[in-house]
C-alpha cells in the first residue's frame, strides 16, 4: 500500500500539483482577505507591528481594539474551509478515479480526472451527510470524557499531570473519530471503484464499509502512518521556524511561501494514502448488484 | 507516569506529626512599644473539629472607647453568617460565586452565639439584629446595660460555634484542608469627628473586605495532632493533650485580624527576608505535590517583604506565614490577606517558570500587609485605597524583583510587564458607571468594582507617578505610609499627604481621576502636511492686479505639517508629543491641557513630511486606551499581510484536514 502511494506521487506528480494549486489558490484568497480586514483596521497603528512581532500587550490591545474585524476574520477561514469542503467532493473523486483507472498522457488522466469527479460528486456529498451521526457521536463521546476529566485538566500542575486526564480526556473521541475517518476514506474508494459496475447505495455501502474496516486493521493501521507523516512535517516546520521571525512584506511572501512547501508534502502524503486505500479497496469483495426491477407489462 | 497523574494522589490516612517548635521571637520584631492604640484586643480558645468542620470556642473582646461620646451599643461583625444562606447580602451579591469559585450546595456556612456575657452578667438577650438588617445575620448588635463613657473599657465574653462553609470565598473547607478567616465575632470601629463618632460595621458584601482596630491576639487552638497549622502571630507554646489533640498557642500585636489554617496534608519550607534592622521568617505551607510552587512562592514572599519594607516602611512582625491551598481549594481559598499571613494561588501546569502569576499573587496579598493590614483603611467605603495603591505598588516590587519589562511575563519569546498587561486584559478603560472613589458595595457590579478598585486605581497612580517624578513620587508614598501605619487613613489623607511632600496641591489630578466616572481619552484628531510656498492667488486691484500661481510662488521644498490632538476625558495631564518625519528627524512638543481647550493644534514646518505621531512616547500615561496614540500617517500593511499570511497557512492546514 505504501508502495502503491509512492509510485502514484512520481506517475501523478502533474495531478497533484493541479490540485495543490487549487487550494494555494483558496490559501491565497483568504490571506489577501484577510490582510484587507487587518490593513483597514490597523495599517496607520505601529502597535499591530510590535503585537505581530510578539508583543504580548500591544496583541491584546489590538485584540480589544479590532474585535469587528477578528469576527470577519474568523468568518473568512470557516468560509474557506467550507468552500474547499465542497471542492475536495469534486477532487478527492477526480484523484480517486485517476488512481483508479490509471490514464496515461495528460489529456485522459485530465478527462478521466474530470468524469470521476463529476460521477461521484453526489454520492460523495450523500456520503457526508451519512456520516453526520457518526461525527455527533464523537462530539457527544468528546463532551462526557471532558467534562470526566474537567477537574483533573484544571488542577494539573505538571505536565504528566495534565497529559494523563487530557488523553482520557480525548483519546476515545479522536479514535472514534479516526475509526468514522477511515470508514469514511473506503466508502469512498469503493463508491469510486464500483459506480460504474455495480452502482452501490451510498448508505448500504457506508454501512458495509464499518464492517469492512472492523475486519481489516491494517486500514487503520495504513491511515495512521498517512496521518503521523502530516503531523511529522507540521511538527518539524513548526521546530524549525521556530526563533525565526520574519519581518516586514518580504517575510510574509516568505513565510507563505515555505508554509506552501510544507503544505505540498502534507497533501503528497494525503495522495499516497488514497492511493494506498485504492490499491486495498481492489481486492474487497465485490458488493451486491443493484437490480432494477421493471414492471411486467403483461400483469 | 502518566497513568498515575490521572489517577491523582493517593495521600492515605494523615498521620501524627510532632509538636511544632515555639517561635522564640516577640510578637514585634525588636520587641518595643506598641504601635497601635489597641483599641480592640481578643483572647479567644478554639477547637476545631474536622469532621463536621466545626469550631467550638469562647471569646473575650477587651474594647476601648476610643471616642468622645459615649457607646450604648456595640455591633458585631458574624461573616460566617454571609454564607448561612441564600437571603444574606453575600450571598444575593456574589449570586453564589466568587472570583470563578462557586458555593456548593451543601456546605452552608453560619455562627451561632451561645452566650454573651458583660461584667460577668448574661446579656444574651441584649443581642439583637441592627435596625434595617433585613435578612442578612453578618451583623448583629448588642445592647450595653449602661452607657460605656469616654476611654472607658469593656470586656464581652463570647461562646459560639462556627460552621465553616465548603470554601468558595476565602474562608471555609475543602476535603481535609481548613482555612479558617473571618470566624469569630469581630467588633466594628468606631469613625468620624471626635464628639460625633458613629459605628461603621457594613454587613457582609461580595465585594467588601474588612475594616477592624488594631489590637492583640491571644489565641489558642485545639486540633489534631495530624494538623499541620499556620496562624497569625507567633506561636508561644504547644501542648499535647493527649487523644490525638493538641492545642497551639498563638500572640499577635499590633494586628487587626486573625485568620488560620490547618491541613493534615501540608509541609512546611521556610526562608528569610534580610530588612536593616533585622530578619523576617517567611513560611510556605504546601501540599507535596505543590513543593515546585511553594519555592516558587517562597523567593516570591522574601522578595516582596524586603522591597515592601524599604519601599515604604519595614514589616514590624518576626514571621510572616504563605499558605498555598491545595489546588482544589485555591480559586475559593487562595489570593487573601491577613495579618502576617496570606493565602496565595496561580499553581498550574500553564504557569511556567517566567509566567509568574503564582509570585504575583504573592506579592500581591503580601503587599496587603502594608495597605490595609498597617495602613488600615476602611475596605467597604474606600476599597481603591487598599486595593488600588497596593496594585500599583505591587508593579513597582514585580519590576524590581523580576525586571521592569519581563516583570509578570519572561517565556518562550513573550514577555509582559505587569501593570502594562493587567490593564491591557481589563475591559475598556473608563466603562465603570462609578468613580474609583466608590464604596465596594456601590459598584454596579463586581467587574466594575475590580476594574476600578484595582486596575483603574492603579493606572492613576502610574499616570501621576510617571508625571510627577517617580522618585519624588515613591518618597511621598513613603512618608504617607509613615504617617499613617497602624492607623485608618482615607483617601484625603493620602492626597493631602502627597500634595504637602511634593509642594503641590493634587486636587486638579484626584479629582476628576478618583471622584469623577470616566478616564483620559487621548488622541490623534488629524495630522498633515502640505508644501510651503509663498502666497498664491489674485493680488491688488485694477491695473496692479496680479495672478500668482505655481510657476511664480513654486514650492520652497519646505512642509508645513499640522497636527491636532484632543482630550475627551475628564482627566488632564501633561503630555508629550512626539513628531517623526520621513527624513528620521524629530521633534518633541509637549502639551498641557489642564484648564484650557480639549483640543491643540500644533504646526511645525519642516524640509521632510511627518511621518508618525507618538503621543506620550514614553508612556507615562498608563490611564486611558493607547492602542491609536502612536500613528502611522502613511498606511503600512506590511504586518496586516504578515498577519494574512499565518491566518491562510491556518486555514490551508485546515482544509488539509477535512480534505486532501
Amino acid at each position: 500500500m505504501i508502495g502503491a502511494g509512492s509510485r502514484a506521487i512520481s506517475r501523478y506528480t502533474g495531478t497533484l500539483l493541479a490540485v495543490f494549486v487549487a487550494q494555494s489558490i483558496i490559501s491565497v484568497a483568504c490571506m489577501f482577505a484577510v490582510a484587507l480586514v487587518f490593513s483597514q483596521a490597523f495599517s496607520h497603528l505601529p502597535m499591530f507591528d510590535e503585537a505581530i512581532d510578539g508583543d504580548l500587550v500591544a496583541l491584546l490591545y489590538c485584540v480589544r481594539y479590532g474585535q469587528p474585524g477578528l469576527v470577519a476574520i474568523a468568518g473568512i477561514v470557516f468560509g474557506a474551509i467550507v468552500v474547499w469542503q465542497l471542492a475536495s467532493w469534486f477532487l478527492v473523486g477526480g484523484l480517486g478515479g485517476v488512481l483508479a483507472q490509471r490514464p496515461e498522457g495528460r489529456g485522459d488522466t485530465a478527462r478521466c480526472f474530470g468524469a470521476s469527479g463529476a460521477t461521484t460528486y453526489l454520492a460523495y456529498a450523500r456520503l457526508a451527510l451519512c456520516s453526520l451521526p457518526g461525527w455527533i457521536v464523537v462530539l457527544f463521546v468528546l463532551g462526557a470524557c471532558t467534562s470526566l476529566c474537567a477537574g483533573r485538566i484544571e488542577h494539573a500542575l505538571t505536565v504528566p499531570e495534565l497529559l494523563g486526564p487530557l488523553a482520557l480526556a480525548t483519546l476515545p473521541a479522536l479514535l472514534l473519530l479516526y475509526f468514522l475517518w477511515t470508514v469514511a476514506d473506503y466508502a469512498r474508494v469503493e463508491l469510486t471503484l464500483r459506480s460504474e459496475t455495480h452502482d452501490p447505495g451510498v448508505v448500504a455501502t457506508y454501512l458495509r464499509t464499518i464492517g469492512y474496516v472492523l475486519r481489516r486493521p491494517v486500514t487503520l493501521v495504513h491511515g495512521a502512518i498517512g496521518w503521523l507523516v502530516f503531523a511529522l512535517v507540521s511538527v518539524a516546520y513548526a521546530y524549525l521556524s521556530l526563533g525565526h521571525p520574519m519581518y516586514g512584506a518580504e517575510g510574509a511572501v516568505t513565510l507563505f511561501v515555505a508554509r506552501q512547501g510544507v503544505s505540498l508534502l502534507r497533501m503528497a502524503t494525503r495522495l499516497g494514502i488514497l492511493a494506498g486505500q485504492i490499491e486495498l479497496g481492489r481486492t474487497r469483495p465485490v458488493p451486491p448488484r443493484r437490480v432494477e426491477l421493471k414492471p411486467d407489462p403483461k400483469t | 507516569m502518566i497513568g498515575v497523574a490521572a489517577c491523582g494522589h493517593d495521600r492515605g490516612p494523615p498521620k501524627p506529626r510532632p509538636l511544632p517548635k515555639i517561635d522564640g521571637s516577640a510578637a514585634l520584631r525588636g520587641g518595643g512599644p506598641a504601635r497601635s492604640s489597641r483599641i480592640a484586643s481578643y483572647k479567644l480558645e478554639a477547637r476545631l473539629d474536622p469532621v463536621r468542620h466545626q469550631i467550638a470556642a469562647t471569646e473575650t473582646l477587651t474594647w476601648t472607647n476610643p471616642g468622645q461620646s459615649a457607646v450604648d451599643a456595640l455591633p458585631f461583625h458574624l461573616y460566617l453568617n454571609g454564607f448561612k444562606n441564600e437571603q444574606s447580602l453575600f450571598m444575593r451579591s456574589s449570586r453564589g460565586e466568587l472570583r470563578g469559585a462557586r458555593a456548593s450546595e451543601t456546605g452552608w456556612g453560619y455562627i451561632t452565639i451561645e452566650s454573651v456575657h458583660v461584667a460577668g452578667a448574661d446579656v444574651m438577650s441584649n443581642l439583637h439584629p441592627p435596625a434595617g438588617a433585613g435578612t442578612d445575620e453578618s451583623v448583629t448588635e448588642l445592647r450595653l446595660p449602661e452607657p460605656l463613657a469616654p476611654g472607658a473599657t469593656i470586656e464581652v465574653a463570647f461562646k459560639f460555634t462556627a460552621q465553616l462553609p465548603e470554601v468558595f470565598a476565602r474562608t471555609g473547607y475543602k476535603g481535609a484542608f481548613h482555612m479558617v478567616g473571618q470566624w469569630f465575632p469581630k467588633i466594628g470601629v468606631r469613625v468620624g469627628a471626635p464628639g460625633a463618632e458613629r459605628w461603621e460595621c457594613q454587613p457582609f458584601h461580595a465585594s467588601t473586605e474588612f475594616f477592624a482596630d488594631f489590637g492583640t491576639y491571644d489565641v489558642a487552638l485545639t486540633v489534631p495532632t495530624t494538623h499541620t497549622v499556620a496562624a497569625t502571630g507567633v506561636l508561644t507554646k504547644a501542648v499535647d493533650d493527649g487523644h490525638g489533640l493538641r492545642t497551639l498557642t498563638y500572640h499577635a500585636e499590633d494586628v487587626h485580624d486573625f485568620a488560620w489554617m490547618a491541613d493534615p496534608y501540608a509541609e512546611v519550607m521556610s526562608g528569610r527576608a534580610k530588612l536593616g534592622d533585622g530578619s523576617v521568617e517567611v513560611r510556605v505551607y504546601f501540599r507535596p505535590e505543590q513543593r515546585a510552587f511553594a519555592r516558587r512562592h517562597l523567593e516570591a514572599g522574601i522578595g516582596s517583604i524586603e522591597k515592601f519594607s524599604a519601599l515604604f516602611v519595614p514589616y514590624p512582625w518576626p514571621v510572616m506565614s504563605i499558605v498555598d491551598p491545595p489546588v482544589d481549594a485555591a480559586a475559593g481559598a487562595g489570593g487573601m490577606e491577613y495579618p502576617t499571613l496570606v493565602t496565595t494561588a496561580g499553581d498550574s501546569v500553564f504557569s511556567r517558570p517566567g509566567i509568574r502569576l503564582p509570585e504575583f499573587v504573592t506579592v500581591h496579598e503580601i503587599g496587603h500587609n502594608w495597605f490595609q493590614g498597617m495602613l488600615a483603611s476602611n475596605e467597604a467605603e474606600e476599597a481603591w485605597l487598599d486595593e488600588g495603591v497596593n496594585e500599583w505598588a505591587d508593579g513597582l516590587v514585580m519590576a524590581q524583583l523580576y525586571g521592569p519589562r519581563t516583570s509578570l511575563i519572561d517565556w518562550a519569546g513573550w514577555q509582559a510587564e505587569t501593570g502594562a498587561l493587567e490593564r491591557a486584559s481589563a475591559a475598556k478603560p473608563g466603562d465603570s458607571p462609578s468613580p474609583i472613589a466608590t464604596a465596594a458595595y456601590a459598584f454596579v457590579d463586581a467587574a466594575a468594582y475590580s476594574e476600578t478598585s484595582y486596575v483603574e486605581t492603579a493606572a492613576a497612580l502610574s499616570s501621576l507617578e510617571h508625571t510627577i517624578g517617580s522618585q519624588r513620587f515613591a518618597a511621598a508614598m513613603k512618608a504617607y505610609a509613615k504617617a499613617f501605619a497602624f492607623h485608618h487613613p482615607t483617601g484625603r489623607d493620602l492626597f493631602d499627604t502627597l500634595g504637602a511632600e511634593l509642594g503641590q496641591d493634587l486636587t486638579w489630578f484626584a479629582n476628576p481621576a478618583f471622584h469623577q466616572v470616566g478616564t483620559l481619552e487621548l488622541k490623534l484628531r488629524r495630522a498633515s502636511c502640505t508644501p510651503v510656498h509663498p502666497p498664491r492667488g489674485v493680488f491688488g486691484d485694477g491695473a496692479a492686479r496680479k495672478t500668482i500661481g505655481e510657476a511664480e510662488a513654486p514650492d520652497a521644498g519646505t512642509w508645513s505639517c499640522e497636527v491636532t490632538v484632543q482630550n475627551t476625558g475628564v482627566v488632564h495631564v501633561p503630555v508629550d508629543i512626539e513628531l517623526q518625519f520621513v527624513d528620521g528627524s524629530t521633534k518633541l512638543v509637549r502639551w498641557d491641557d489642564r484648564g484650557t481647550a480639549s483640543w491643540e493644534r500644533f504646526t511645525v514646518e519642516r524640509s521632510s513630511r511627518l511621518a508618525e505621531v507618538w503621543i506620550d512616547p514614553e508612556g507615562k500615561i498608563a490611564l486611558g486606551d493607547p492602542t491609536s496614540r502612536h500613528y502611522r500617517i502613511a498606511g503600512d500593511g506590511s504586518a496586516a499581510l504578515r498577519a494574512g499570511a499565518w491566518f491562510g497557512s491556518f486555514a490551508q492546514t485546515l482544509m488539509q484536514i477535512v480534505g486532501p
